[in-house]
């Protein structure tokens, strides 16, 4: 069957290398498709329903918001990484996204993918000062971050951690001075990515790391919680919660 | 619906906070109720501004500006609301969960509940089940909202439930939930009595909680 990818642009640069190795075809989508869910999973259900063949379909994404719910395999098979976002894919692990969460909830990561498409505070503030006077664009940029503590840049390696440096110190100065934010460095993994592109279209059954949906199945919710605690209780509610 | 009510609810849509004293007090001196202002006028905006927003025609900014102009209006109406001595509508405890900080969905419907009657223990962001408990505890609330905004995050939120249950708590309050993640089914799942899909949803749900009482 043939196997084709379908990521978010954030991610082509880790799954260029080994996709290109195995000579899988990929469709990169535009960044940014997480901030409206619903249309993200239309936009990602038009792809998956113009593959005419029956097809094993990787998908670069996580949960993204809830971006990848409600999609339908159809007659091909889906593989997604069961995982939140991209940035659990940059650092390799849910269980390295899990640390990095604990210490510190308040974090905000850039990424080579995601400085390239200018998704940060002090580009966002530059757009926001071209529409509204200072004020206002203090007020709505100082609404959305003030909460955060820490900004984290992951590369995928000692080289791109050096190529992205700059410019997030640039970042990193602007949150400094404006929130107090404290600035780290962290080189990620390409493990998930790796295995994601060459090894997961092997699979059976889904497993830690990567689910399998199979032919007419569909990407649910709850498909992504893991660990016991993590899984929500069985339920001693009432059966009809939206009133 | 009256003239000055769609002036109010477009107002509020495009968060036009200059307008919002001068049209409110026109209402009132229409002789429309601070609660038809509410319902009809600032409700309406806050839920077309809603709608937009996740259909990806409105961003952000917008969202705060119609928030920030529903506050203008509601800074008018609140007084007068308790000079009529109407009944506070029940008591409500909301907080973002633990290890998640955005605050600004919950913040939203936490002014349109108090705009609507409802007395407001806010206990911000990141708020551990523990210190939900304690809240309820302390201050026998009607109603436990949850807010989380991350897919990450949103798990807590049945911890949260289950802590107010062995705490012996969880018959005491309705628990409501919402946040971009949270879905009907999710609320289901870890017990919640009701999910709401957005700040006037929040508004409509817990108004029926407490007529149901």
């Amino acid at each position: 069957m043939p196997l084709v990818i379908l990521a978010c642009r954030v991610l082509e640069s880790l799954m260029e290398p080994y996709r290109r190795e195995a000579g899988i075809s990929a469709l990169f989508m535009e960044y940014g498709l997480h901030r409206t869910p619903e249309l993200m999973a239309a936009a990602l259900q038009g792809a998956i329903d113009r593959l005419t063949e029956p097809s094993v379909v990787i998908l670069g994404y996580g949960l993204c918001g809830n971006g990848v719910v409600g999609l339908q395999a159809r007659q091909h098979t889906l593989i997604v990484p069961r995982a939140d976002d991209c940035i659990t894919l940059l650092l390799g692990s849910y269980e390295r996204y899990m640390q990095e969460f604990s210490a510190e909830p308040g974090t905000y990561y850039l990424t080579k993918g995601w400085l390239a498409c200018g998704s940060h505070p002090l580009s966002e503030y530059q757009q926001l000062l071209e529409k509204y006077d200072q004020a206002t664009a203090d007020w709505i940029l100082d609404e959305q971050y003030r909460n955060y503590r820490r900004l984290v840049l992951i590369a995928s390696s000692q080289a791109e951690l050096v190529a992205c440096r700059a410019q997030a110190l640039e970042i990193a100065e602007f949150c400094a001075a404006r929130w107090g934010f404290r600035f780290e460095e962290r080189i990620g993994s390409t493990d998930l990515v790796k295995r994601l592109v060459t090894k997961a279209h092997e699979l059976r059954e889904s497993t830690d790391d990567f689910l399998l949906i199979p032919p007419g199945g569909e990407i649910k919710q709850e498909m992504f919680w893991r660990a016991p605690g993590e899984r929500p209780a069985a339920s001693s509610g009432p059966k009809h919660p939206n009133l | 619906m009256s003239d000055t009510l769609t002036q109010i609810s477009h107002a509020v849509f495009e968060g036009r906070v200059k307008d919002m004293a001068g049209l409110t007090k026109e209402a009132l001196a229409a002789g429309l109720t601070p609660q038809e202002i509410l319902d009809r006028g600032l409700i309406q905006g806050m839920q077309m501004i809603g709608k937009e927003f996740k259909e990806g025609k409105k961003f952000l900014p917008e969202v705060l500006f119609a928030g920030r102009a529903m506050q203008a209006s509601l800074n008018i109406l609140r007084p007068l609301l308790a000079q009529t001595g109407a009944k506070m509508m029940g008591k409500v405890i909301i907080g973002t969960v633990k290890g998640d900080l955005h605050d600004i969905g919950k913040n939203l419907v936490a002014m349109m509940l108090e705009g609507a009657g409802f007395e407001l223990i806010d206990l911000g962001k990141d708020v551990a089940p523990e210190q939900f408990v304690e809240a309820v505890r302390r201050e026998k609330p009607d109603i436990v909202a949850l807010s989380a905004l991350l897919t990450t995050t949103m798990r807590s939120m049945g911890q949260t439930v289950e802590r107010l249950k062995e705490a012996g708590l969880r018959d005491h309050v309705r628990i409501m939930i919402g946040g971009a993640p949270v879905t009907s089914d999710f609320a289901c799942q870890i017990g919640a009595d009701a999910y709401g899909s957005s700040a006037p949803h929040a508004v409509e749900i817990a108004t029926q909680f407490v007529q149901a009482r």
